[in-house]
């Protein structure tokens, strides 16, 4: 993608402009830079160097009508850390030209899309992860109230290139029935993705060609909803100690299931998820890339995400794969389920007192697939609803509490079970229990002091963490913070201590980040995706802007 | 120090930064008026609308960005619930909370909502269009706008703010 076309497309979108002047025209656009200097760092390339990552996205919106879209992207000297290696220098990263009616729409370049929950496609951009997986092609959609139709094909952006694969697909969604005055309504989508792409030198006993489909129903009254989900993958080969299997070659398939119940005051949510050999690249050897490189699906851990910096240690991340490294273990997938309640005490009751309290519950529970695995003949024979070893469970109450017009709290327990040996391929199993008390005290002058209390107990891997962390707002745009997290009882490793300070001042939709301290290593996860980032020290600073 | 850093490396890349905004700042100027570009959106029923039909009263609107895991995004939205009743009495204004969960917690939306008894609408950006769309990066992002006109655009939130809004609400009723 390094050529001068994208030179030409930002001369059109400078002329294009002074041609047509009408009100309804607009520039618009966002500017963010992350960089950071590694005073320490557990990797060799960035101890006592700098890094960082920039993103200027320009639109240019014409009448309404069209919208041009550039995006340049710059890692300068390098990328932070543990970001892809593909990721150089200075480079247009995704351009798009989209004609938009109320209904009709058409888009050629960078493509973000989404089918059904994302099982069968999710292209999306998540810079904290380093993740932009957006085709480059061509989409068209219709969409009005009762139906969607989406159509599209291209390449896959592979970091500052694009895939060897084809991907080309559609999605289709009909309300089939509705009645308003009972507010009950019935939705039917129907979506195909094909990957076409030979692999080299090999005849593998596949296609070329992978097909997958999704079919799914929605139902939706004025306080139920049920929705339900299938996906099929066609035979593909299995990677297996990071090769493409030339004997191991299985279909795949999930299937989701989510019924939910509310009315004011409370709600309920309980979603089944199977996944057996789900994950999907357009470059079948990127399977398992750690920067989710040609990654096709969306497959993310449905448990709570947490926010805070005790809870998120021993972060479940699903396990959608024919996982062969070891006859110890095996693994083709998972099974669980997550259960959700919401409850708002009203206010002047026994428990809700004169603010009303807030409480939510969270409980899930992973396991792989029940069957027989046989290592020797790369096999594996499933029993459909068998619930295998157990990845991961939690249970977690939050209660959200306002005592005065000015002071309120957060209370926060978590329950929790990960199975280090299955999810990371390592060893051990930790059970944990977490508290966190969060705190915010409102003062005069729009002051503001929030400090929040945390303890992680554990008997397992690096014993018990405690956490603490004070934020002080001068006023609503200037504000400074301090944490820390202490693993207290580690005897091997010194006591490792987390200590950060920053200061961050916003106006309007800008803000400006400094900050300084010592990160944690470890699995880092946002939006149910993980990757290991190296412990490191240093001065960080972080600008966005929207305009 | 010049062993730490290497000042060449930044000194290049202040280089860069400074041709995009010589680049581009001037374009900022150019135009003042922007509007909420006119996206299909889902509804809280599966079915789809479109930003310029949600717009389209002659009323202000708040327009939150969101998500289930964003713990300042929910302690704005929970404030704004407080005060929304008595406010609404003083004035015209309507909250549009755009929930941007993705395909892992939007199944939280519908029940949170209710449980939490907000009174506003809720709209579902699972993929992110509308976000990307008006550039945002960072939640909770509030947007100030008149019919699809955006007024003013608020990145964070402190506690307390939601009277701040309120406030700017008011400077533009003037106007």
């Amino acid at each position: 993608m390094k050529s001068n076309k994208p030179f030409l497309f930002l001369i059109f979108l400078f002329v294009l402009p002074k041609i047509y002047s009408q009100s309804d025209s607009f520039f618009y656009g966002s500017f963010e830079t992350n960089g950071v200097y590694y005073q320490e760092s557990e990797s060799l390339a960035y101890d006592k160097k700098f890094a960082s990552n920039s993103y200027l996205n320009l639109k240019y919106n014409l009448n309404n009508k069209f919208v041009f879209d550039l995006q340049t992207e710059s890692y300068n000297p390098q990328p932070l850390q543990n970001y892809s290696d593909l990721l150089e220098d200075t480079f247009v990263s995704t351009f798009s030209i989209n004609f938009n009616t109320n209904n009709f729409n058409i888009t050629t370049g960078t493509i973000y899309e989404q089918f059904g929950s994302g099982v069968l496609l999710r292209t999306w951009e998540d810079r904290q992860l380093g993740i932009n997986n957006s085709l480059l092609g061509i989409r068209t959609s219709y969409k009005k109230q009762n139906l969607s139709l989406v159509l599209l094909g291209g390449y896959q952006k592979k970091s500052n290139t694009i895939s060897e694969g084809k991907v080309f697909g559609f999605d289709s969604e009909f309300t089939v029935y509705e009645n308003n005055n009972t507010f009950n309504n019935l939705v039917v989508g129907l979506s195909y993705l094909g990957r076409l792409e030979a692999p080299h030198y090999v005849s593998y006993p596949f296609n070329d060609l992978t097909n997958s489909f999704s079919g799914r129903l929605d139902y939706n009254s004025d306080s139920f909803y049920s929705n339900y989900e299938y996906v099929y993958k066609s035979e593909d080969g299995i990677i297996k100690d990071e090769v493409l299997s030339e004997t191991f070659v299985r279909s795949g398939n999930a299937h989701i299931l989510n019924l939910g119940y509310f009315k004011s005051g409370i709600g309920l949510d309980f979603t089944f998820r199977r996944l057996e050999n789900m994950g999907f690249y357009s470059e079948r050897v990127e399977f398992g890339n750690p920067y989710f490189e040609t990654t096709l699906n969306y497959l993310p851990a449905l448990t709570k995400q947490h926010d805070y910096l005790l809870t998120n240690i021993n972060v479940y991340q699903s396990q959608p794969n024919v996982s062969f490294q070891d006859p110890s273990i095996m693994k083709a997938g998972e099974i669980g389920f997550q259960f959700d309640a919401y409850y708002n005490f009203k206010k002047e009751t026994l428990l809700g007192g004169k603010y009303g309290t807030k409480i939510s519950l969270n409980i899930s529970k992973w396991n792989n697939l029940k069957g027989s695995y046989d290592y020797q003949n790369e096999n594996y024979d499933l029993d459909f609803l068998g619930f295998g070893v157990k990845y991961f469970s939690e249970q977690s109450l939050e209660i959200r509490k306002k005592w005065s017009e000015n002071f309120s709290n957060i209370i926060l327990f978590v329950n929790r079970y990960y199975n280090k040996k299955y999810v990371e391929d390592s060893f051990g199993e930790i059970d944990s229990k977490i508290i966190v008390f969060d705190n915010t005290l409102k003062l005069k002058n729009k002051k503001s002091l929030r400090f929040e209390l945390q303890h992680l107990f554990t008997e397992d891997d690096k014993k018990n963490w405690f956490g603490y962390g004070l934020e002080y707002n001068f006023n609503f745009n200037f504000n400074a913070y301090f944490n820390s997290i202490v693993n207290y009882e580690n005897e091997i490793a010194g006591k490792p201590t987390y200590s950060n300070f920053g200061v961050s001042y916003s106006k309007n939709a800008n803000k400006l980040i400094l900050s300084y301290g010592k990160q944690r290593g470890g699995l880092m996860c946002f939006g149910g995706v993980c990757r290991y980032v190296p412990e490191y020290k240093g001065l960080s600073f972080s600008i966005i802007s929207s305009f | 120090m010049a062993k730490l850093i290497n000042l060449n490396q930044i000194l290049n890349m202040s280089k860069k930064l400074l041709i995009y905004l010589i680049l581009f700042v001037p374009l900022l100027l150019l135009n003042a008026q922007k509007n909420i570009p006119n996206i299909p959106i889902e509804t809280f029923r599966g079915t789809y609308t479109t930003m310029s039909k949600e717009l389209n009263e002659d009323s202000f609107y708040i327009i939150s960005f969101w998500a289930t895991w964003c713990v300042p995004c929910i302690n704005e939205l929970d404030a704004i619930n407080e005060v929304y009743d008595d406010l609404s009495k003083e004035m015209d204004f309507k909250v549009l909370a755009i929930s941007t969960d993705d395909a892992r917690t939007k199944r939280r939306v519908k029940p949170l909502v209710n449980g939490k008894a907000w009174k506003f609408d809720v709209l579902l950006d699972e993929n992110h269009d509308l976000k990307r769309a008006l550039n945002i990066s960072g939640l909770p992002h509030t947007i100030i706008a008149r019919k699809n006109q955006i007024l003013h655009r608020r990145v964070g939130y402190a506690p307390g703010e939601e009277l701040g809004l309120l406030d700017k609400l008011k400077e533009y009723e003037i106007k």
